[in-house]
């Protein structure tokens, strides 16, 4: 165990001192601030008031959840395989007594606490803006419903990336991975547009999911349902990487 | 330890498949609530047009602001596909207070429409039995597939929303609650936008003039379906929130509520008109327009004044004359000419008199496709219409009504 914390921390440290990281984060931020002036301007020009306090950090968490993120999620786990693998950098990864395993687990950890540190954050911002700058619609349950919905949308942003992950395994390049998990992520949501009713089985349309744990009554077996589907494809994303990683020679 | 690696994963991929297959399985098997809320509502439209011999439809819109209803619509539908017959009957309160009802019949020789406003029975009687369809199925249409396609997909995750609760009898009761948290912001700031425009009326006294503040707080429905999975019952309620220019909070609601009842028991009468106020009409068919009765009465001359303004006041400097020569059910034929009066004869222009012809078009008995042959040996359209109750006729020359002034409304000149 105490390996794998010291593998996790190299790669904890090696993310922190990227740019992408930041760019990210700050990305995120500015979302906020360009939803927050794009609601003020819709609700003095239009009368329409937009979003309430409570539901602002919904709309901020509907949009990123779609763009900013996936997008920074598949720039980190590139970064973290593919850049290490073109500039030869896995050797030295892997001259330590770390097995590859843990390498691969503690890699993986470090993107997946990439994307709670960036929900956490936009949490934070977008209700703090939600209270400064909308009409108090907040209860202690919309704040609860809030924050589960920030939480219970890491599982399929970390589905995602592991499947991003298999896909820098499989490609040596790191721009033809990126390219290419765009064309996965776009293509998956027309597909999920198109056949609404196997939207269930394309990994985008979990993005969504949090709606699912807002809903008034409580759809539990659709939840469960989505939730065995989603550790489904985590399972055989990660064991299928972790093969691909293990056999590669460097 | 090499072998064990290998089955460990090969094991952990085969439980990862597997788990993915089954869930996914019973996920596409398992129908939401919102598909089975389509499916009843196909299977009822499907009923309605081709299997019952009658039922009746009670379909009620209510605005109501803080309480206080604002506007509503009221609608009673019954249809008897048997004897192909079906009658409605209406009340309607718009926003701006002004109230209508009124009552319609069909049958198949028979279209008779009754409003309260001018307490008249309109009736038109078909010479050919029309072929009626009492009920058309939206779904049987061609664009409804696309239709459905898009609903979907503006639905999209709120169809997990529709829940769906069983009774032992069979029948079932759907569901389904949103809230402003899980109506998705767009869809309620564009809905809200629209729902201003379409409450809002400045110029007028009633109205509700939302300013500030609009957003959809709530969704709500409920339907159930009976135990051969026909809906009998929809309610579906909206509720708006905002306010006004003076600051005042408004609370709207819009509600809406369908029953279908009395399943192959509803009995469609045909009202008795002795003694009513009735004006009768006859057509071909309902896509005909009325029919001619006896074009004759409209041979003679018709006229209206050329009107012109001439040191400060309107005179008349002359006549516009048309003058029937012959017509029957097919063809019309006749002149036109102008008159001026004294001292207005410089403003007689070319053409000023032509001899025209005219067809009656098929679908339509009282209007003709004219074809004129001016002296100048140029050829024009227009058209002509005659109004049988008013007793009138409009004639439309393309370059008559390029003039300025032009009048096309002739009346008699009675002598």
């Amino acid at each position: 165990m105490a390996v794998f914390q010291a593998a996790l921390l190299n790669e904890v440290e090696k993310l922190y001192k990227k740019k992408k990281a930041f760019v990210a984060i700050i990305l995120s931020l500015s979302m906020i601030v360009l939803g927050q002036l794009i609601i003020v301007g819709v609700r003095t020009g239009f009368g329409v008031r937009g979003v309430g306090s409570a539901e602002f950090p919904i709309l901020v968490l509907s949009v990123v959840v779609n763009t900013i993120l996936p997008l920074f999620t598949a720039l980190v786990a590139i970064d973290s395989f593919s850049g290490e693998f073109s500039h030869n950098m896995m050797r030295i990864t892997l001259t330590r007594p770390v097995s590859r395993f843990k390498v691969f687990s503690a890699k993986v950890t470090a993107i997946s606490l990439f994307i709670l540190a960036n929900l956490l954050l936009l949490l934070v911002f977008s209700e703090l803006a939600g209270f400064l700058f909308n009409a108090n619609s907040a209860s202690f349950g919309g704040f609860a419903r809030t924050v589960l919905a920030y939480l219970v949308s890491f599982l399929p942003m970390l589905v995602l990336a592991l499947g991003i992950v298999l896909l820098a395994n499989i490609f040596k390049s790191g721009i033809s991975v990126f390219f290419l998990s765009i064309l996965f992520f776009l293509v998956f949501k027309v597909l999920g547009v198109f056949f609404s009713s196997y939207a269930s089985l394309f990994i985008t349309t979990h993005l969504d999911w949090y709606n699912l744990w807002l809903a008034h009554s409580f759809p539990g077996w659709k939840i469960l349902r989505q939730l065995l589907i989603m550790a489904g494809y985590g399972i055989m994303l990660f064991t299928a990487g972790f093969y691909l990683f293990d056999k590669k020679e460097f | 330890m090499k072998l064990k690696k290998k089955t460990a994963m090969l094991m952990s991929f085969t439980l990862g498949t597997l788990l993915f297959a089954t869930t996914a399985l019973a996920d596409i098997a398992n129908k939401s609530g919102y598909e089975q809320l389509k499916d009843s509502l196909k299977l009822t439209a499907e009923k309605a047009s081709g299997e019952f011999d009658s039922f009746t439809l009670d379909i009620s819109f209510v605005v109501k602001d803080n309480g206080e209803i604002v506007m509503s619509q009221n609608q009673l539908e019954k249809y008897d596909r048997k004897n192909g017959a079906s009658e409605n009957t209406f009340s309607n309160e718009d926003i701006s207070g002004r109230s209508y009802s009124g009552y319609n019949y069909f049958d198949k020789n028979t279209m008779i429409g009754f409003s309260n406003g001018d307490n008249t029975y309109h009736v038109t009687e078909f010479t050919d039995e029309r072929k009626f369809n009492s009920f058309d199925n939206p779904f049987k249409q061609e664009e409804a597939e696309d239709v459905e396609k898009i609903a979907d997909a503006l639905v999209g995750s709120l169809k997990d929303y529709v829940m769906v609760n069983e009774n032992p009898d069979g029948s079932r009761e759907l569901s389904g609650s949103l809230s402003e948290v899980q109506i998705p912001p767009l869809v309620n700031a564009v809905s809200s936008f629209a729902l201003k425009q379409e409450f809002n009326r400045p110029y007028e006294q009633r109205g509700l003039n939302l300013s500030k503040d609009i957003y959809v707080k709530e969704v709500k429905g409920t339907a159930s379906v009976n135990k051969d999975g026909v809906l009998e019952n929809v309610l579906g309620t909206a509720v708006l929130s905002g306010t006004d220019a003076q600051g005042k909070a408004h609370e709207i609601s819009i509600e809406i509520l369908g029953k279908m009842t009395d399943i192959n028991s509803t009995v469609v009468t045909k009202p008795d008109l002795t003694g009513k106020n009735v004006v009768k009409e006859v057509a071909k068919s309902a896509e005909y327009g009325p029919e001619f009765s006896n074009p004759q009465k409209f041979v003679g001359k018709f006229k209206n004044d050329i009107v012109i303004e001439k040191d400060g006041k309107l005179v008349k400097a002359g006549e516009r004359i048309v003058d029937i020569t012959s017509i029957d059910s097919q063809s019309v034929s006749g002149r036109y000419h102008e008159e001026y009066a004294q001292g207005f004869e410089q403003m007689a222009s070319k053409d000023k008199e032509f001899n025209f012809e005219g067809t009656f078009e098929q679908k339509s008995s009282r209007n003709a496709r004219l074809t004129i042959n001016t002296d100048s040996s140029k050829t024009y359209n227009g058209d002509m219409f005659f109004d049988e109750y008013a007793g009138k006729i409009y004639f439309n020359v393309n370059y008559l009504l390029s003039r300025r002034g032009y009048d096309s409304n002739y009346s008699p000149a009675f002598e």
